[in-house]
């Protein structure tokens, strides 16, 4: 994608969100007066044993007056993730590494899934939730894979629930998970604009912009997204310590979540945690704009085909057979 | 009339302007790729995660330029293989069970599947032989799958078979086909799946 092109979004971004900022500048002064007002009570009556929840307190009452992550600027989003890593040390004890680095020039994602080679292992699935912090309570998947009698090609006429031995004769398996489109209606529907599509091609989410009102999961033709009912339970020590701001970052209760080719991988040149897991060589993963990358490959020399391409979505996942 | 005609046909051939236009703001990312014929420079892209595993230089091209795959021979438990298979004829005491008697051949159809020395060279043990008899690296062995699993060895060169060793940018390196495939047994065994997907909420 050209610069211009990214400038223009991020210009365009800019106009339909700075309109609140008046209201949303006047309550945040409001509020460093309020904060202000009851530090000075709090340091008369609480001892200083509770310095540390001073801090919490501090930190997320900055972090409630944030800025959309679209408007913030380099250092206001290096200090949001110094506050978020902060405040996991603090309430969780967790020494995470969050990063909020840009999209890679000159690169856009997209995904290749090979029907005929996939086993139906699962081994993808597992990585991806260990990867991106995904509850285990609920048991939140990001991806899917459906059982399917052959001939068939839309996931819902298969078996999304199968445990048994894999593969069974006659049968082929397909995949789903975000398929970061190109054109996302998940994003026209979002009313907070806390779902966009960045430069480099991936579908994120601002979770702290999310109000979790779902209306990106109705909008999505491929239910691609998830929702956080309750706070997401990981044990401590498989928590994924190296995070993106709009990736896997451990999400709070009640907000919207998706696949995000792994962000916090792609965009430092590494595969997404399910091509590296997958035992058969199924998947494919790559930047669409260079012409010698195995996803061109695949696109050049394969019988390549999307879901529900009708829709005019313009999904960056392609299915192909061998 | 004519007057009348001539504003009818200019109406027509704006209302016909404007729908091409309105389908030419409806480009797919399809066409966005297809225009994209810049080389990109994977090696610019900064990595966090370096290749551990040992990799040798293939001795085939694929569409970037040279490649590297994932050695083999440092896999192998008893490599060198001449240390044992010498000129001289050794008699052992339970001589299968104790050298490759774990080995069960699942290589080729039911009733006339592959024996050793259609892969092995016949006689030295440190190499494999081809249908050709060239001498093949254990390292390289894409050269011997690929004479009878051309399609799957085309498919591999150019990336839609197996995959890239950790990251996708930088140095191109792949798994080699005896990464993932047992050479004597190909087919991947049937199994459980690793875990199991509840319903949607």
């Amino acid at each position: 994608m050209s610069s211009k092109k990214i400038k223009n979004e991020e210009i365009r971004a800019a106009s339909l969100l700075e309109k609140k900022s008046t209201r949303r500048n006047f309550l945040k002064g409001l509020s460093i007066a309020a904060a202000a007002g009851s530090a000075a009570l709090t340091t008369g009556c609480i001892p200083a044993a509770d310095a540390a929840s001073t801090e919490e307190l501090k930190l997320r009452w900055q972090e409630f007056f944030k800025k959309n992550y679209r408007l913030m600027t380099q250092e206001e989003k290096d200090a949001t993730v110094a506050r978020l890593e902060r405040l996991s040390k603090l309430n969780a004890n967790l020494d995470v590494q969050m990063g909020s680095y840009p999209p890679l020039d000159g690169v856009l994602y997209g995904y290749a899934f090979n029907i005929t080679r996939c086993e139906g292992f699962m081994e993808c699935v597992t990585a991806c939730v260990k990867e991106n912090n995904l509850d285990r309570k609920t048991n939140t998947q990001y991806i899917r894979i459906f059982e399917m009698e052959p001939g068939q090609l839309d996931p819902s006429t298969g078996d999304g629930q199968y445990y048994h031995e894999v593969p069974v004769d006659n049968k082929f398996y397909m995949g789903t998970q975000c398929f970061h489109c190109e054109k996302a209606p998940c994003t026209k529907a979002c009313p907070t604009k806390a779902t966009w599509k960045e430069p480099d091609g991936i579908v994120v989410v601002d979770y702290d912009w999310c109000i979790g009102c779902r209306y990106c999961q109705a909008a999505c033709p491929y239910y691609g997204r998830r929702f956080n009912w309750g706070k997401p339970e990981i044990p401590k020590e498989e928590v994924t310590r190296r995070q993106h701001y709009l990736g896997n970052r451990i999400r709070p209760m009640g907000k919207m979540e998706k696949c995000t080719f792994c962000i916090q991988r792609t965009r430092k040149g590494r595969l997404p945690a399910c091509v590296e897991a997958c035992p058969t060589g199924a998947r494919v993963f790559g930047n669409l704009l260079d012409p010698e990358s195995e996803i061109r490959y695949v696109l050049k020399h394969k019988k390549v085909f999307r879901m529900k391409e009708e829709l005019g979505t313009d999904p960056k996942f392609w299915y192909f057979i061998d | 009339m004519t007057k009348l005609n001539y504003s009818c046909l200019f109406l027509l051939f704006f209302v016909g302007l404007s729908h091409s236009l309105g389908a030419a703001s409806e480009k797919s990312v399809v066409d966005e790729i297809k225009n994209a014929e810049d080389r990109f420079d994977n090696r610019s892209v900064p990595l966090v995660e370096q290749v551990v595993d040992e990799a040798v230089l293939a001795k085939e091209e694929y569409q970037g330029g040279s490649f590297r795959v994932l050695a083999r021979k440092a896999k192998i438990e008893r490599y060198k293989c001449s240390s044992c298979h010498t000129d001289k004829p050794v008699t052992a005491q339970q001589g299968a069970l104790l050298t490759h008697g774990d080995i069960i051949l699942k290589h080729g159809s039911e009733d006339q599947g592959l024996s050793c020395i259609d892969c092995h060279h016949p006689q030295d043990r440190d190499y494999l032989e081809d249908k050709k008899g060239r001498k093949i690296d254990f390292d390289h062995s894409y050269q011997l799958c690929g004479q009878c699993h051309f399609r799957q060895k085309r498919d591999w060169l150019g990336g839609a078979h197996g995959k890239r060793v950790v990251n996708w940018a930088g140095e191109r390196t792949v798994y080699n086909c005896t990464t993932c495939h047992n050479p004597h047994s190909p087919r991947f065994e049937k199994r459980f799946p690793a875990t199991y997907s509840v319903e949607l909420d």
